[in-house]
């Protein structure tokens, strides 16, 4: 089930949690949403499951707006556990079989063990990690056609965070769709195809996590004084930002990395050299506030 | 065989190739030996099966590997050494760019280069000097 998100805001009063978000999610794929602490990724998943009232924009599934019809087959894992302190664990099993009627009991139990949970201790004795576990546990055994996950992994010990990942990929292979935001970013470049980045409920950066890997490089020269100019540089829109310290420049560029080094090395730059940039780095340059020396040349 | 380092920078999908490559030019991996099934290697490295497949369909076109449908994927074994030998001047090439690259970034000429580089032969290659 392919997801479009359309010109999403909510406002609390006059803050945007989200500022005019539109993300479009194929059928079948894993995607990844990252952001800072606040950025609004929680508010995000509020508002696709009208769980927050949308002040303008628009979710479908399908292409079609959330219905109760398509509750069955959305299953949400919010950041903080929504488990029943006085249930049991087995009890919280009971409980998603009499809701849904997709709901595989025994695949859920199958799941708890894997994650080594006793299924007769209450729900209020587990750690956060198991809690996470166990509501992972479910929402994966109720063959979902929308998985959203609001930090699937936090508090799990990194076997049980392998174990998540790969449910993960198992879902999306049977054709689930699923959108999940982690702080992981390396479990995110591992699992996701495309990903977006928001920073104060804006877009900021989003694509797939392969290209964005391959053509955004920093390019960096070192020249013999300060007097350089950078003239026949300007205006290319393939620069995201500039940064000069002293003799040294270092260019963000989008893409054509080698022909940047190039030029750089005709404008008489030495030590040339094309920097590859990991997923966390371009995360942070997403986010970063440009400096005193940074020209930021484009938004993304 | 093959691991996954997300703090690198180079794309998961090239990371893939480029250890099936240096595999099989150093006869770890066999020719007509069968590689693990996209869905496979994704669990087992945790990532995105479209990654595996997309660095299996650059392993087809550079000719290392080839698929059968619904049989699987094989080190290629037309003429056996062909792929092995292709793997290795891949994996070659991206070592040679690479310090080529630097030594000019250095500033070295290439008159300069072209004498580190004869030094470097002579040592391994010592009965074709």
């Amino acid at each position: 089930m392919s997801i479009n998100i359309s010109h999403l805001t909510k406002k609390y009063g006059a803050f945007a949690a989200v500022d005019d978000l539109s993300i479009e999610i194929p059928s079948g794929t894993i995607f990844g949403l990252l952001g800072p602490n606040g950025a609004g990724k929680t508010t995000t998943f509020k508002c696709m499951l009208d769980l927050a009232r949308t002040t303008s924009g628009r979710v479908t599934y399908d292409g079609k707006p959330l219905a109760p019809a398509l509750f069955e087959g959305i299953a949400y894992v919010p950041e903080r556990s929504v488990l029943y302190d006085w249930m049991n664990v087995a009890e919280h099993v009971e409980m998603n079989r009499r809701s849904f009627k997709r709901f595989k009991p025994a695949r859920a139990l199958e799941l708890l063990d894997t994650f080594g949970i006793d299924l007769r201790k209450r729900t209020r004795s587990l750690s956060k990690g198991m809690k996470t576990a166990v509501a992972v546990a479910i929402a994966f055994a109720r063959e979902a056609d929308v998985l959203v996950l609001d930090e699937p992994t936090s508090g799990l010990d990194p076997v049980n965070q392998r174990h998540v990942l790969n449910l993960t990929i198992n879902e999306a292979a049977r054709g689930c769709t699923v959108i999940f935001s982690s702080h992981q970013i390396g479990q995110v470049e591992r699992t996701a195809e495309r990903i977006a980045v928001i920073d104060r409920g804006r877009l900021v950066l989003e694509g797939a996590v392969d290209d964005l890997k391959a053509d955004r490089k920093i390019v960096e020269a070192v020249f013999p004084d300060e007097k350089y100019s950078l003239d026949g540089l300007a205006g290319d829109r393939r620069i995201a930002r500039v940064d000069r310290s002293g003799r040294i420049v270092r260019l963000m560029v989008l893409d054509g990395a080698p022909e940047f080094a190039h030029r750089l090395e005709s404008a008489g730059g030495a030590g040339v050299r094309i920097v590859d940039l990991n997923l966390e780095d371009i995360f942070l340059y997403a986010v970063a506030p440009a400096s005193a020396n940074t020209d930021v040349v484009e938004g993304s | 065989m093959l691991t996954v380092d997300t703090r690198s920078g180079v794309p998961i999908y090239q990371q893939i190739v480029e250890q099936v490559k240096r595999s099989t030019a150093l006869g770890v991996l066999q020719s007509g030996e069968q590689l693990p099934t996209v869905k496979q290697l994704a669990l087992d490295l945790t990532v995105n099966p479209n990654t595996v497949a997309r660095a299996y369909r650059d392993l087809e076109r550079d000719g290392v590997i080839e698929t059968a449908p619904g049989r699987g994927s094989f080190v290629k074994s037309d003429g056996a050494t062909a792929p092995a030998r292709l793997a290795a001047n891949d994996v070659t090439r991206a070592a040679v760019e690479g310090a080529v690259r630097e030594a000019k970034a250095m500033g070295l000429t290439r008159n300069d280069l072209r004498a580190v580089i004869d030094t470097v032969l002579n040592r391994w290659f010592p009965e074709e000097k």
